[in-house]
């Protein structure tokens, strides 16, 4: 089996979400999904001291998350029908329609906020790694996308030489899961777990 | 402002299948300990069995209800394959053990000449299966990555819920059944539990209510999430103590001449009129409590979140 993953590159990422819509695009999504999404994380503070001067901290990054296609994934732990199962040749996690009863606890149990019910098609939906274009030699849709080249896909022994495995915040701690996702911070990210940092985009990406 | 009350109404169903089903199935397991227990007169007998319909139904709407909150139904089967695995597919499992159980027991209560011995062994085993049942809705969620869920206060809540709803609706089932334990020891013993397992779950809730601002990811804290936590903690103990209040006002007020021994029948017709009233007040008070626990209940789908991105 060759696992997939993830790359993303965070001193490289503008926020510009050209990936988060063309993987909309790409998978034709409705108002209100979206696979690929981008979290803006800001924290710090601007102070004034005794001499009236302005000081701040204040900084934000963004964070382009997807489905990790976890080694562990809570989704299809909890998964009552196995329709959330993890392909056994490359590791992508992805929904069977078949089987999907639409109870939404995939989408309770992630932390990673990737599956969501589509209560139209009455089942789970989520970004599946592109599967067809993988199998195809082709990369996701969203990488190709990437104006910046801040995201990749590969082997996952390829990505981890890229970058630590998801340790930087809004992200949780990589143990739960152990996410196929390895991350070049960028100069001001926080340290997974970390919730000094708040997403200020919640209405966006929730 | 992040809120967690889409998820609470998106799962409106479940708030009232886990309000629900676990009352009645405590309901029906305090029920079938007068079966189990044996002694009964023919007649109580038969009527007991024929009110354990009460929670039986309380429980089946639950259930009911649970199930349309599901995207494609028709693919429940599948639910079983996941049997060990997932902790939904065990609760479902669980209850359908239980109520293939207990209306099996009910339908056959129905026979012309029901054994004895084999309901009371059949009862038995639905008592056991009903405490599975219970004990599986409260570790339903028990996911690691939901933080907020992942605590000892969820299944003990849910516990302490039924052994608070279960035997005030129990005394509703046996007041419409004319079961005169319901006005004696037993009756006396079923408020009891019902006030002890209210006032335990109000401190295991007000103890969860300290931890919930601890409780935090890059959106919000737990705390955020139900804003509104103490003024429910306050409510369920109005409503769940008001409930509890009127079904014991039942047992001062019930005809004691009539109390003439455990698990006998109310004499009819000369009581009717007061037996009725009793139901009627029974039936107002396990609404009263049922009404406090489904605060709770959507209290707790209020306060979903992961530890990472989710609520």
């Amino acid at each position: 089996m060759s696992q997939y993953a993830f790359h993303f590159d965070g001193t490289r990422c503008t926020g510009c979400k050209t990936c988060e819509f063309a993987c909309k695009d790409f998978r034709d999504l409705q108002v209100g999904f979206a696979y690929r999404k981008v979290y803006e994380v800001t924290y710090g503070e601007t102070t004034k001291d005794s001499n009236g001067c302005f000081a701040t901290s204040c900084t934000s990054y963004p964070l382009s998350l997807a489905c990790n296609h976890c080694d562990d994934p809570a989704c299809t732990h909890v998964c009552p029908t196995g329709a959330m199962h993890k392909d056994a040749e490359t590791g992508l996690v992805s929904v069977d329609a078949e089987k999907c009863v639409g109870c939404g606890y995939c989408h309770m149990a992630c932390p990673y906020n990737a599956p969501k019910v589509d209560r139209e098609k009455g089942h789970s939906v989520k970004c599946d790694g592109c599967a067809e274009r993988v199998a195809a030699g082709r990369k996701p849709v969203c990488v190709e996308a990437c104006p910046a080249r801040a995201l990749d896909f590969g082997i996952a022994e390829d990505m981890a030489a890229k970058g630590e495995r998801a340790a930087i915040a809004p992200l949780p701690e990589p143990s739960y899961t152990n996410p196929n996702l390895y991350v070049k911070p960028s100069v001001d990210a926080l340290p997974a777990g970390s919730a000094d940092g708040k997403v200020v985009n919640p209405l966006e990406v929730m | 402002m992040v809120s967690g009350i889409d998820t609470a109404l998106g799962e409106i169903t479940l708030v009232l299948f886990t309000t629900l089903a676990p009352s009645g199935v405590v309901a029906f397991a305090i029920m079938g300990l007068f079966i189990v227990r044996g002694g009964l007169s023919d007649e109580a007998h038969r009527r007991i069995d024929l009110f354990l319909a009460i929670p039986l139904v309380v429980s089946m709407v639950g259930l009911v209800a649970s199930a349309t909150h599901l995207g494609n139904p028709a693919n429940a089967l599948f639910v079983f394959m996941g049997v060990g695995r997932s902790p939904l597919s065990n609760e479902v499992f669980c209850a359908v053990v239980f109520l293939l159980l207990a209306g099996v027991y009910w339908l056959y209560s129905f026979a012309e000449r029901p054994h004895r011995a084999v309901q009371r062994v059949w009862m038995a085993l639905s008592i056991v299966a009903g405490i599975v049942f219970v004990t599986s809705v409260a570790f339903a969620y028990n996911a690691e990555t939901i933080v907020s869920w992942y605590t000892v206060y969820v299944p003990l809540g849910l516990w302490l819920n039924a052994l608070t709803g279960g035997p005030v609706l129990a005394m509703l089932g046996l007041r419409a059944a004319g079961c005169a334990s319901a006005e004696g020891r037993c009756g006396r013993m079923l408020v009891l539990c019902s006030v002890a397992s209210l006032a335990a779950n109000m401190m295991v809730y007000a103890m969860q209510a300290f931890q919930l601002p601890y409780l935090e990811n890059s959106f919000t804290t737990a705390a955020e999430l139900v804003p509104c936590y103490g003024g429910m903690i306050a409510a369920f103990g109005v409503l769940g103590g008001a409930g509890i209040a009127l079904v014991a006002r039942t047992l001062r007020d019930g005809d004691p001449s009539a109390s003439r021994e455990d698990g006998d029948v109310r004499g009819f017709p000369d009581s009717r009129r007061d037996a009725l009233r009793l139901t009627v007040r029974s039936a107002w008070a396990s609404a009263l409590v049922l009404a406090g626990i489904f605060v709770m209940r959507f209290a707790f789908y209020l306060m979903h979140m992961t530890v990472g991105l989710g609520i």
